[in-house]
């Protein structure tokens, strides 16, 4: 009965190490797939050789980047409009409204819209990777790849990550566009703020280093996002179910990845670059 | 060519190979014939280096494949092609783009030689009718013939087939193993095929031999096998307890 009393106290503890040592390993596993990815496509550059084709890098851009330009360009729009509006009229009882194109263009182009299109696509393009992948691996296609003498990393990865690391900071950008558009609407329509003026507000208040953090940290989120979801995809293990759960996996893992780094990111730099 | 020395094998607590040496001589077409699960298809990813044994060792022609590096065993497996029970066909990709895979990443021969050979190897499978279809419009007998030519484009040294004939009717099975034979230019199916067979049982290699000795066998595992028949050693407690059920 004591033993029997003792076990739950014990579990607890034992269950924080053991979820500490998976999490440890997950992120050990990562940075090696990335790390792995890297070499084979790097050997096969220094053999003279292309790293992949150049048809499937095009075909991931095009689905992972111009064809989520709708679904960004939207959602940040609405946002851009949402937040213009709020703010505005909080500001406008200060009278400080014309603060209302700086404050939307700062936050978009520095956090919100590197944040929100990371999530989107991590949503978007990275469950597709994964549960592509997936279904390759469980229908033996990666493995038929690799006993070609194929490098499946290269191959299958490579394009996929590659595309995702150009793509997103372009997404990003198109979001930042579409919020600060829908600004300008909004101090138009409800706060006389004429576009010239309101364009000449964003200029005065936007900072170089403002768009060049926003730019780096989209180019992270998108190795980020491909990696884990080519990693999830790559290690699926027992069929159709398998696929269903390293696809939610993958999902959950990269939106909690994305908003973690961006975090660390946040501290490391205003801690070198204090605003 | 191949040879396989106390390889043993294990999935977590299983055991599915235990002390299993083969030896592939060259222009030799070894059928290994067991149960499902008997660890058949292991000995071929063994081979390819896909899975590392727990303890022995496995050689192609001079390379201990277990003991090499990712790079030299890539270099190995293009020496070695491999057809699937299912095919694994890329399914994004055409019939004839799949065959010329391996054509266009490893060899700097030019598009229209890849082209060439690819017709030429579907032709030989009788598939050349159907090289800008993709994978999913096709047969199971038509995706086996299509694997085969995709296994064979690169003329490897050796050819593993797991499975080659399981799944399909008794006819296409016959014109699988026929151009099987065929292909490698050299009758149930395994008979028809092989020149020596291997017998995998509970890990262990039990019987091996000719065809001819193979059928006289004396021993009731191979004999229970052959035969089909649900007495013997083979499902020796598991009948019973299905039975009892």
């Amino acid at each position: 009965m004591a033993n029997a009393e003792a076990r739950p106290t014990m579990r607890g503890p034992l269950e924080v190490v053991e979820i500490e040592r998976t999490f440890l390993r997950e992120v050990g596993s990562v940075f090696w797939f990335i790390v792995n990815t890297f070499q084979e496509t790097l050997e096969r550059v220094q053999q003279g050789r292309a790293p992949f084709r150049a048809a499937s890098f095009f075909r991931e851009s095009v689905r992972a980047g111009v064809n989520s330009v709708p679904l960004v360009g939207l959602v940040c729009f609405f946002l851009g409009l949402t937040m213009a509006l709020l703010t505005g009229y909080q500001l406008q009882r200060f009278g400080t409204e014309r603060l209302i194109p700086g404050l939307v263009a700062i936050a978009f182009t520095r956090e919100l819209g590197p944040l929100i299109t990371g999530i989107m696509v991590a949503a978007r393009i990275g469950a597709a990777f994964t549960a592509e992948l997936g279904t390759m691996q469980v229908n033996e296609e990666v493995e038929a790849i690799e006993a070609m003498g194929i490098g499946p990393l290269r191959f299958l990865a490579a394009p996929r990550m590659l595309a995702l690391f150009l793509l997103t900071p372009c997404l990003s950008t198109v979001s930042n566009l579409a919020a600060v558009f829908a600004s300008s609407l909004v101090c138009k329509a409800y706060f006389s703020i004429a576009f010239p003026y309101f364009l000449d507000l964003v200029k005065d208040s936007l900072l170089i280093r403002d768009i060049i953090t926003g730019i780096l940290k989209s180019f992270m989120f998108g190795l980020l996002i491909a990696s884990i979801a080519c990693y999830r995809g790559l290690t699926v293990k027992g069929g159709a179910a398998g696929v269903g759960t390293n696809t939610t996996s993958s999902v959950v893992t990269a939106i909690t990845t994305v908003i973690g780094f961006d975090t660390v990111y946040n501290v490391i730099y205003t801690n070198f670059y204090p605003v | 060519m191949v040879q396989l020395r106390e390889v043993q094998m294990q999935f977590e607590e299983k055991i599915v190979l235990e002390g299993v040496s083969l030896d592939v001589q060259p222009q030799e077409r070894l059928v290994i014939m067991g149960q499902s699960g008997s660890g058949k298809s292991t000995i071929l990813r063994l081979i390819l280096g896909i899975l590392r044994p727990n303890a022995g060792s496995i050689f192609f022609k001079q390379f201990e494949i277990n003991r090499l590096n990712r790079r030299k065993l890539q270099q190995v497996r293009q020496h070695v092609g491999m057809v699937y029970q299912y095919s694994a066909l890329l399914s994004s990709l055409s019939v004839h783009e799949n065959v010329a895979l391996p054509l266009e990443e490893l060899t700097d021969k030019s598009q229209s030689e890849i082209d060439r050979i690819v017709d030429e190897k579907l032709e030989l499978v009788g598939m050349q009718d159907a090289k800008d279809l993709l994978p999913d419009e096709l047969s199971g007998g038509m995706r086996k013939r299509v694997a085969l030519a995709r296994g064979l484009v690169l003329d490897p040294e050796l050819i593993l087939l797991d499975e080659p004939s399981a799944g399909l009717d008794p006819v296409i099975a016959t014109v699988v193993d026929e151009l099987i034979i065929r292909l490698t230019e050299k009758s149930k199916s395994a008979f028809r095929i092989a020149t020596r067979m291997a017998m995998l049982y509970e890990g262990k290699i039990i019987e091996e031999g000719e065809p001819e000795k193979f059928k006289q066998s004396k021993n009731p595992v191979v004999a229970q096998f052959l035969s089909g028949s649900t007495e013997g050693p083979i499902l020796e407690g598991t009948l019973d307890a299905i039975r009892k059920k």
